[in-house]
């Protein structure tokens, strides 16, 4: 078995120090093929000076160049010709720039392996049919984003009675249909079977908001679920605290804390993060990653705060094996969740950018542009 | 957190408190009078007590690296004498008011005043506050996001110095995708002060309701003009320190410097001159905002990446990179954003284009910092106040605040007031 199928095969996907050798064997055999089929990644590669052949230990991996998903939103690089990589998906594109990956067979194969193992130990596969709703796309053949076709895999991991989605396409664009979307709850409830909510904490928020408002509270059967992905995108200034959601959703729809599960990924890192039973993302073997200083782009270790280096030898489509997203965060050792998952966590704190400030300066450009003014 | 009537409120109290708004206000329309000696007295009772360094500490708390500037531009805001200096120039008893024939003249608050700040200057909103206050207007104030508590701090203060104050004063932390709270409250104002883009402005008209005064400040660009000097060290130096220290994140701030030449050399050799000025600035005033730091360093990196990879980016420019700023060299001409933060443009701009190079830009122009030889001065003074510019500085002054000068080419007190003639017999 080569290697990577064998990571992702890996009995106990967090046993990460079980797998070190396994996974740079694998993200040897990853650099190198990007490195041979990639011309674009080959010239970066070459510039640094970074051999891909000579990838022998985890600290090679921590020298060899990153792609910043910035990088990728700009630029269509591949490693492999278009007819062979089935499934082509992108990010949600939050700025309107958004970033395109291709995926192989045998990665799309390990991808599910993950999903069924991973999600397999939080009891989130599951012979018990349920009634979907979903907090995000409906499908809609002009959408490629990766959180749509997620959104609706997930859907598969059980015998799905019915599903309803609050963003739904019309007029060539997505609108929210809340309101249809709690009436579609409350229906549920009737339901001999449990409901499953997958989707954005900013729509699951406002759902519940609403219902609670309207005095919509509802007692869904046992096993109801609620699956958190995606971020909070625009919606950021209006992210509430996790615990303020656990208890909205107790109040309108009786589910439980420990029914309420997140997950953390990207396009550019189809990775499956699923928090644990205290709400934090352990890093699977599938995965490692690096927390890098803002200002030199250096690893930091444990407990400091710095860019988000993600890094996975799953896809061979694009050289998306080593990706700094704009997130910010800090990696936190085991022990200190007490879960009893042995790998360390990542805890996702800010973003990179000038968000929070915005600037007058910024705002003139932002004008000049839409004036259309020749800024060169 | 919200600020009514001088006490504090959790921020879920606010539907409650919005419903009984009006009527608090009207009361204080019909029945109040905000003498403006008192304002003048709280404020400049609160710059002593800051120039004494009684809030040294809180300040630090909201801003550990800039106390002395922070309290400067308090005091500076604030005091007596300032104050009566701003009401002076800009409001004038004897063109504003007085009697012509059977009509008296006489100048009034606008009456009740909601203020949208922006939140790149902390102190800012208070400072819009303050500017109502003086005017005798009621002042409704939602906070920026980015507001870092001070402003309910300052305003808390004010209110403790003068209690009367207290019913001129509401605060809400609204977040402005609340389109419902903030229309209650541009419902009830009779001027809305909105501080920012168009996104805002174009946002902030759609709720105000039909009569209401917008009065709008919008986002503006700064830039410096180099054409020879009169002392090239000092001059420099001030540049790069006023482009470090303020982070080129305002709106006076330096955003492209500008050098009287036709010639790209000459460009380059400039921005090798100046990139160790910058660098020496920039590790003086290196700033703190994670995030921003964050941005700028991927930034960077994926340019090295992109011209690694073959993807030349632009033709048009070459950046060179020092510690912690970068000056980047273009070939055009037209007045643009920089990548803030000491990573500074240079463009050229020879005299004769002066005029139609920034007019393409007239609506966004503000500062310009003037570096150049004395014989120089008035002449390119006088043809960049043609061109739009409304402030011309000393380079290191861009951004400082100067006692009764307009802002973006307007007395803003005068745009808090209106002027109302009774005929008498």
């Amino acid at each position: 078995m080569d290697p990577r199928t064998a990571l992702f095969s890996y009995p106990d996907p967090y046993d990460v120090k079980g797998t070190d050798r396994l996974f740079v064997r694998a993200m040897r055999d990853c650099c190198v093929y990007h490195y041979r089929h990639c011309p674009e990644y080959r010239k970066i590669l070459d510039s640094a000076g970074f051999d891909p052949y000579g990838i022998k230990s985890p600290s090679d991996i921590t020298r060899l160049p990153f792609l910043p998903t910035v990088f990728l939103k700009k630029h269509r690089i591949y490693s492999m010709p278009q007819y062979r990589m089935p499934i082509k998906a992108t990010s949600s594109g939050t700025g309107g720039v958004y970033s395109r990956i291709g995926f192989d067979t045998q990665g799309l194969y390990c991808g599910l392996r993950m999903v069924l193992k991973v999600f397999g130990l939080r009891g989130i596969v599951s012979p018990q049919p349920c009634n979907y709703v979903i907090l995000g796309y409906k499908p809609h053949k002009s959408n490629h984003t990766v959180i749509a076709k997620t959104a609706y895999g997930y859907t598969l991991l059980t015998p799905a009675l019915s599903r309803t989605f609050a963003l739904k396409y019309t007029d060539g664009t997505y609108k929210p249909d809340l309101e249809g979307t709690a009436a579609a709850v409350v229906r549920n409830s009737r339901s001999h079977f449990p409901t499953r909510f997958i989707g954005f904490p900013a729509y699951t928020w406002f759902m519940l908001r609403l219902m609670d408002e309207r005095g919509m509270n509802v007692r869904l059967p046992a096993g109801s679920k609620i699956m958190l992905g995606g971020g909070w995108k625009q919606f950021y200034k209006e992210q509430v605290n996790k615990s303020d959601m656990y208890a909205l959703a107790k109040k309108v729809l009786d589910i439980d804390e420990e029914n309420i599960i997140e997950s953390y990924g990207a396009a550019e890192h189809p990775i499956l993060y699923c928090d644990c039973k205290n709400h934090h993302f352990h890093i699977p073997v599938y995965s490692r990653v690096i927390i890098r200083d803002v200002n030199t782009l250096e690893p930091l270790g444990y407990g400091k705060t710095g860019l988000v280096n993600l890094i996975t030898p799953m896809v061979y489509g694009t050289p998306i094996q080593s990706i700094v997203t704009d997130d910010l965060g800090i990696l936190h050792r085991s022990e200190e969740c007490g879960c009893g998952i042995s790998s360390p966590y990542l805890e996702i704190i800010g973003r990179a950018g000038f968000t929070d400030v915005k600037t007058c300066a910024a705002g003139a450009e932002e004008i000049l542009k839409t004036a259309g003014g020749d800024a060169q | 957190m919200i600020l009514f009537g001088g006490k504090i409120y959790p921020t879920d109290r606010q539907s409650e408190l919005l419903g009984i708004l009006e009527k608090r206000i009207n009361r204080t329309l019909a029945f109040g009078n905000l003498d403006r000696e008192t304002v003048i007295s709280a404020l400049d009772d609160l710059a002593v007590r800051i120039a004494l360094g009684r809030y040294d500490k809180l300040i630090a708390g909201f801003a550990p690296d800039d106390v002395t500037r922070y309290k400067n531009a308090a005091i500076t805001a604030m005091k007596r004498e300032n104050l009566e200096t701003r009401l002076a120039v800009e409001l004038p008893d004897n063109i504003m008011a007085g009697r012509t024939g059977s009509l008296i003249h006489s100048v009034r608050p606008l009456g009740t005043i909601m203020h949208i700040a922006a939140g790149n200057a902390d102190g800012l909103p208070a400072l819009s506050v303050l500017e109502g206050l003086v005017t005798g207007n009621v002042n409704i104030l939602k906070l920026p996001s980015a507001d870092n508590g001070i402003t309910i701090k300052i305003l808390t203060e004010l209110i403790e110095t003068a209690p009367e104050i207290a019913d001129y004063i509401y605060v809400f932390d609204t977040p402005s995708a609340d389109v419902d709270a903030m229309r209650k409250m541009a419902d009830i104002s009779d001027g809305i002060v909105v501080w920012g883009g168009e996104t805002a402005v174009r946002a902030v008209r759609a709720l105000a309701p039909a009569g209401a005064k917008l009065i709008e400040w919008g986002h503006r660009l700064g830039f410096a003009y180099i054409s020879g000097y009169e002392n090239e060290n000092a001059e420099l130096t001030a540049l790069a320190k006023h482009i470090a220290e303020t982070g080129q994140m305002l709106c006076s701030s330096c955003q492209t410097i500008y050098l009287d030449t036709y010639d790209t050399d000459t460009l380059d050799m400039f921005a090798e001159k100046f990139l160790p000025v910058l660098e020496r600035a920039a590790d003086a005033y290196l700033h703190t905002d994670i995030g921003a730091s964050a941005q700028l360093s991927v930034n960077r990196y994926c340019e090295r990446l992109e011209s690694a990879a073959g993807f030349s980016r632009r033709k048009d420019r070459h950046t060179l990179y020092g510690k912690n700023c970068s000056i980047t060299v273009c070939r055009g001409s037209t007045l643009e954003l920089s990548g803030m933060y000491a990573n500074v443009l240079v463009k050229r701009l020879p005299e004769k284009h002066i005029l139609p190079v920034l007019r393409r830009t007239k609506g966004t122009l503000q500062t310009a910092g003037l570096i150049c030889s004395p014989e120089k001065r008035d002449r390119l003074t006088e043809m960049l106040i043609r061109s739009g510019v409304n402030r011309v500085m000393r380079a290191g002054d861009m951004s400082a605040s100067f006692t009764g000068e307009a802002h973006d080419g307007e007395y803003p007190l005068r745009r808090y007031i209106r002027n109302t003639d009774t005929e008498i017999l």
